[in-house]
């Protein structure tokens, strides 16, 4: 192993162990880690402009195939994924708008009154909602909105909200797995590799399908007790507020509704229409700003910049272990390990990935494992895609077992407690870790049959 | 005292800063905040307050618990933030109080009327001191003494821009084994009270 080696797994390591640690901010971490690397790595111990060029990857902005691709998706070169920053501030900036407008508000509340306000119907209906808006929208504001009104519906009808917060959070991560969208790993993986939406839906997507119908099934059975003892009175429900109230500006709200409605569309058929997602989200962040009219500025400051620098400088962190090899080597003894069998490939990734999600942040990983499956796929021969759906599944599901394993889990569970409904990883892990397991099995069934 | 009067006590496990805390609200008049505090909020929350006791004053278990922007999920963070809630509420409502503590300091260093006081020890007095409050020998005060510290000092450096117990960022800091609790007090009374007319 030679010195740029080295020095890029210390970076590496130093960065999970600070991000980890929390004592510094997230982005100062990968940032400072990034450009240690741009600086010690590539500059100093490669002496490489081109490794620094590579990373930084700014050409490929001015380039017709970032915006807009004729025909195939194109695959993006290694270093910073703009393509991912661009959609992700973009969708920032829709989601933003919508919560001003109140629609997830009035969404809960509205979806809650149509099913009367019944314990095991809102319950099921919320799990249902949070997998649907978790395949277009972060899952932290699915959470963070149902989370709320879960909270502010149990306040209110007199139930336990920590089964409908614990089955909301994991359909969240399953609804984000079954997107190129819903989840920062879908993303960074979809736009690295090339892949479409209807990639995504179509693979992914019927896995997710198929393990929410088993999630639902699995909740409702854990939760079957704490479900049938609650009772409704008339008074609790004549008491409930309407949700039209939840609507804070009827113009807003219909404008956000229709933005959110194009950001579907677009996504939806981005592989025909041949716009890539940074399009899409340059779009729909241009269109939200430009109907916001003078709010426009406040919603560009309420955008987590934050989370877009923690990108990039983590982009450059993992361009090092790129650029030196480090990942090659570790695609070489996954290879080797798993003797060129594809079946034992996808075994080792998707279980690794779910392991390493459930305690660590998974963009990261997710980030570390592209290039890992990409050099496998070249030289064992196998089909790259498979590899993506397992390391997709694996990384978006794995984080569900643990409550720090995804951003959901920490933003639920830490609305319920600051609310009084403590959850703590026994109560937490109880029920989630054993849906994890049920539906990486599921999954990896599923890539084995059809795949394999 | 017509005027508000903040006053924050930091001290070392043994110092004798709870009850000197404690003796100065009772001589002045104040209202006394220390881990009580925690009924109010337990009531608040509807939780029972022996839930909420192990994680008072408590730093996190970075393993355990993570950060997402302002959300976390660990119950010491949270249990914190809702402290420094109850904290500056108090004090926005125009109460006069002692608080020992919680990182009280950091908490209300905008108020002029906020008086910050550290209180420390020598060892071998600390160590006596624990030894007679909680019936322990000298390995088990030891122990306890450095155990409770090192908590405050983690709780304390993880919500303030400075070191817990570094003289620049108090008031007054005091070694209260030179004058024990009773002389210590009366030095304290004597520098509130001057600062409370200074500052009329």
């Amino acid at each position: 192993m030679n010195i740029e080696q080295i020095l890029a797994i210390i970076l590496f390591v130093a960065m999970f162990i600070l991000i980890v640690m929390d004592k510094i901010e997230r982005h100062y971490v990968t940032l400072g880690c990034g450009i240690l690397t741009i600086i010690g790595v590539f500059g100093i111990a490669m002496k490489s402009m081109e490794a620094i060029t590579e990373t930084l990857n700014i050409k490929s902005i001015f380039t017709l195939g970032f915006w807009y691709t004729a025909g195939n998706a194109e695959e993006s070169t290694s270093g910073i994924n703009w393509a991912t920053i661009i959609f992700i501030a973009g969708m920032m900036v829709m989601v933003e708008g919508m919560a001003k407008a109140g629609f997830f508000r009035w969404l809960c509340m509205k979806l809650a009154k149509m099913v009367h306000y019944k314990p095991i119907p809102l319950f099921i209906t919320f799990m249902l909602m949070s997998a649907f808006l978790a395949m277009f929208i972060d899952s932290i504001t699915v959470i963070l909105f149902l989370a709320a009104v879960t909270i502010e519906l149990a306040k209110l009808l007199k139930f336990d909200p920590i089964p409908m917060i614990l089955s909301e959070i994991f359909c969240a991560n399953l609804g984000g797995s079954a997107t190129m969208c819903g989840d920062p790993p879908n993303i960074i993986i979809g736009t690295s590799l090339g892949y479409s939406f209807g990639d995504f839906i179509t693979n992914t997507g019927i896995m997710a399908g198929i393990s929410l119908i088993l999630v639902v099934i699995y909740y409702f059975v854990v939760f079957r007790k704490e479900l049938a003892g609650e009772k409704l009175s008339q008074a609790d429900v004549d008491a409930m507020p309407e949700p039209k109230e939840a609507i804070t500006n009827k113009r807003d709200f219909v404008i956000s509704c229709v933005i959110f409605f194009c950001a579907v569309v677009l996504l939806v058929t981005h592989a025909q229409t041949g716009l890539t997602v940074a399009f899409i989200g340059a779009v729909i962040a241009i269109i939200t700003l430009i109907t916001s009219g003078s709010y426009a500025l406040k919603l560009l400051k309420q955008v987590d910049y934050k989370t877009l620098l923690f990108f990039i400088g983590l982009f450059m962190v993992v361009g090092g272990l790129e650029q030196t090899g480090i990942l090659e080597i570790i695609a070489g003894y996954i290879g080797t390990v798993s003797n060129g069998n594809l079946r034992l490939m996808v075994a080792i990734i998707i279980w690794v990935s779910a392991i390493a999600s459930a305690f660590v942040d998974n963009i990261p990983f997710a980030a570390t494992m592209i290039p890992v499956i990409k050099s496998l796929s070249a030289t064992q021969g196998v089909d790259l895609s498979t590899l993506a759906w397992a390391l997709s599944m694996g990384t978006d599901i794995g984080g569900s077992a643990t409550p720090i394993g995804a951003s959901a889990n920490v933003v639920g569970t830490s609305v319920a407690t600051k609310n009084g409904y403590i959850i703590g990883w026994g109560k937490y892990c109880k029920s989630a870790a054993p849906a994890t397991i049920i539906v990486i099995l599921v999954s990896m069934v599923f890539i084995f049959i059809r795949y394999c | 005292m017509a005027k508000q009067t903040l006053i924050s006590i930091s001290r070392e496990f043994g110092s004798g800063g709870h009850e000197i805390a404690e003796k100065i609200a009772k001589d002045l008049g104040l209202k006394f905040y220390d881990r009580s505090m925690l009924d109010e909020i337990a009531n608040n929350m509807n939780v029972k307050v022996e839930v909420l006791e192990k994680y008072d004053e408590a730093p996190r278990n970075f393993l355990l618990t993570r950060r997402v922007g302002s959300h976390t999920n660990s119950m010491a963070e949270i249990l914190s933030e809702i402290q420094f809630d109850f904290i500056k509420d108090k004090a926005t409502s125009g109460e006069s109080f002692v608080i020992v503590g919680r990182c009280a300091e950091t908490v209300l260093k905008d108020y002029d009327c906020l008086i910050s006081i550290f209180v420390n020890g020598n060892k071998q007095h600390k160590l006596e001191r624990v030894k007679e409050k909680y019936h322990l020998n000298e390995t088990d005060a030891l122990l306890k003494m450095a155990r409770h510290d090192k908590k405050r000092k983690l709780y304390h450096n993880r919500h303030s821009d400075y070191k817990w117990g570094d003289s620049r960022y108090y008031d007054l800091c005091i070694n209260s084994s030179s004058l024990g609790v009773t002389g210590t007090v009366d030095v304290l009374e004597y520098y509130i009270q001057e600062r409370i007319h200074a500052y009329k």
